[in-house]
């Protein structure tokens, strides 16, 4: 079907639908004044029970800790997803040299950007770390830490050149870091099994609330997750820069 | 708050309606500080960082590229149709 | 302002969906899909949020200060992370389209079977 017709049956619906959206916003409770049970009892349980100041890394980590497992594999399957849809057409070579579009210099890059890059991408990459360590008493924890981490490689990537940096960031080695993230999230789980609890029990000593190692098989978890996540988007960043290269292959094989 | 609901709604609409791919880029880069300020004012400071770090530089750095690999010149190739 | 955010979040995943179904680049479109995300992540911490409440976070606050909802930001954290995946798939995805095809524009991509008859 065309774009018009699209257009139409999609305004058709809207005009359906409106009345309807309005009347349910308007008995939707008050922002802000309804009752939340299920927050107020973890809120309440969390710092008490699980030494842990941060209460959304409680939940990630402890209480909801299946649903950060799932959610690790489905970064895992959606990043080897993207390496085979990309690599299948490419192979893995990663020497090729820049592709340049129409009508546009290729211009060398330039000192201060160098400069500034070499400064700014180790303090990054610590700063990467340090959210991801204190995961358990401020805001942060493995996700934000670990793609701070990744963008910190990307600023390798700008201060110094496409081929120092698949030299110096193998792809292999952030392969191998996202397989053992997700891996060693897995393996906490069935720590807790080898003892007889059940699956992804928090088995480690607790720990005191406020500590940065508070929490007991929380920070192993939080490792995990950060790790998975770093190489994760580290490889993807990789692939999609490896396509602006030319490909040197021809048609025929 | 109310006003940055609202600066929310407008900046979600400016994505939408950039038509065009490089500065749609530029627009939700905009889209995703204000979201995450916005986050910041509902008290969810992790989600705020989150929001930071991929709607900020990780989502317009992704389209970036895949935008430059779009317009680069490539072999040229037959159409299916044409064999 | 007690329905407010409601309204926002269905704005946005409405002004998302017709980017999506009048757009005429397949780029365009993944990024009106990161627009009908941002609805639902609205939805979910404004469901979340209770007035002078503080942050879920009990490092300077005693335990027991009444703060939000830490499930719904548990959702919405591990939502942005994996959206932001599968927009690299989607990226992905379109990149190998316009390898084959030369184009990202949809009416012009039809089926092929429709064009071998012809």
């Amino acid at each position: 079907m065309n774009a018009e017709a699209r257009s139409l049956i999609f305004l058709l619906a809207c005009a359906g639908l409106v009345p309807a959206v309005v009347v349910l916003i308007l008995h939707l409770p008050k922002f802000g004044a309804h009752a939340l049970p299920y927050g107020d009892l973890i809120n309440n349980s969390a710092p008490r029970e699980r030494h842990v100041a941060n209460a959304v890394s409680a939940v990630n980590f402890d209480y909801r800790a299946i649903d950060t497992l799932g959610e690790e594999f489905l970064l895992l399957g959606a990043v080897t997803g993207t390496v085979v849809l990309l690599r299948s057409k490419r192979g893995e070579r990663a020497d090729a040299p820049a592709g340049q579009v129409e009508g546009r210099p290729l211009r060398p890059r330039s000192d201060a950007v160098s400069g500034v890059t070499r400064l700014l991408a180790p303090v990054t990459a610590l700063f990467g770390v340090n959210v991801a360590l204190h995961g358990m008493t401020t805001p942060g924890g493995g996700f934000q830490g670990g793609v701070i981490i990744a963008s910190a490689m990307v600023m390798v990537f700008l201060g110094e050149g496409y081929r120092s940096w698949r030299k110096s960031a193998p792809s292999v080695a952030f392969d191998a870091t996202e397989g053992a993230g997700a891996a060693l999230y897995a393996l906490c789980g069935c720590a807790s099994l080898l003892v007889g609890l059940p699956f992804l029990t928090n088995l480690l000593p607790l720990g005191t609330l406020r500590d940065v190692f508070s929490g007991g098989l929380m920070l192993i978890e939080n490792a995990g997750v950060t790790l998975a996540v770093a190489g994760g988007f580290t490889v993807l960043f990789g692939e999609f820069l490896e396509e602006t290269r030319v490909d040197c292959r021809s048609d025929d094989s | 708050m109310a006003l940055l609901l609202l600066l929310a709604a407008a900046a979600g609409a400016a994505v939408v309606l950039t038509r065009s791919p490089p500065r749609q880029v530029f627009a939700m880069a905009a889209n995703g500080l204000i979201l995450a300020v916005l986050f910041e004012i509902l008290q969810a400071p992790d989600v705020a960082l989150a929001e930071i770090v991929i709607g900020a530089v990780a989502l317009p750095l992704m389209f970036l590229v895949i935008l430059a690999s779009s317009r680069m010149d490539r072999a040229p190739r037959r159409p299916d149709t044409e064999r | 302002m007690n329905a407010l955010p409601w309204a926002v979040s269905a704005w946005l995943l409405a002004i998302g969906l017709y980017g999506m179904v009048t757009s005429r680049h397949f780029i365009h479109l993944i990024g009106c899909l990161s627009v009908v995300q941002a609805a639902t992540y609205v939805l979910l911490l404004a469901a979340g949020f209770k007035w002078d409440a503080i942050a879920p976070i009990f490092y300077s606050f005693a335990p027991g200060t009444p703060a939000v909802d830490p499930v719904v930001q548990a959702l919405v954290l591990t939502d942005i992370v994996v959206g932001a995946t599968v927009t690299a798939l989607l990226l992905a995805l379109a990149l190998e389209l316009h390898k084959r095809r030369g184009t990202l524009d949809a009416d012009d991509l039809r089926p092929l079977t429709r064009e071998r008859k012809g």
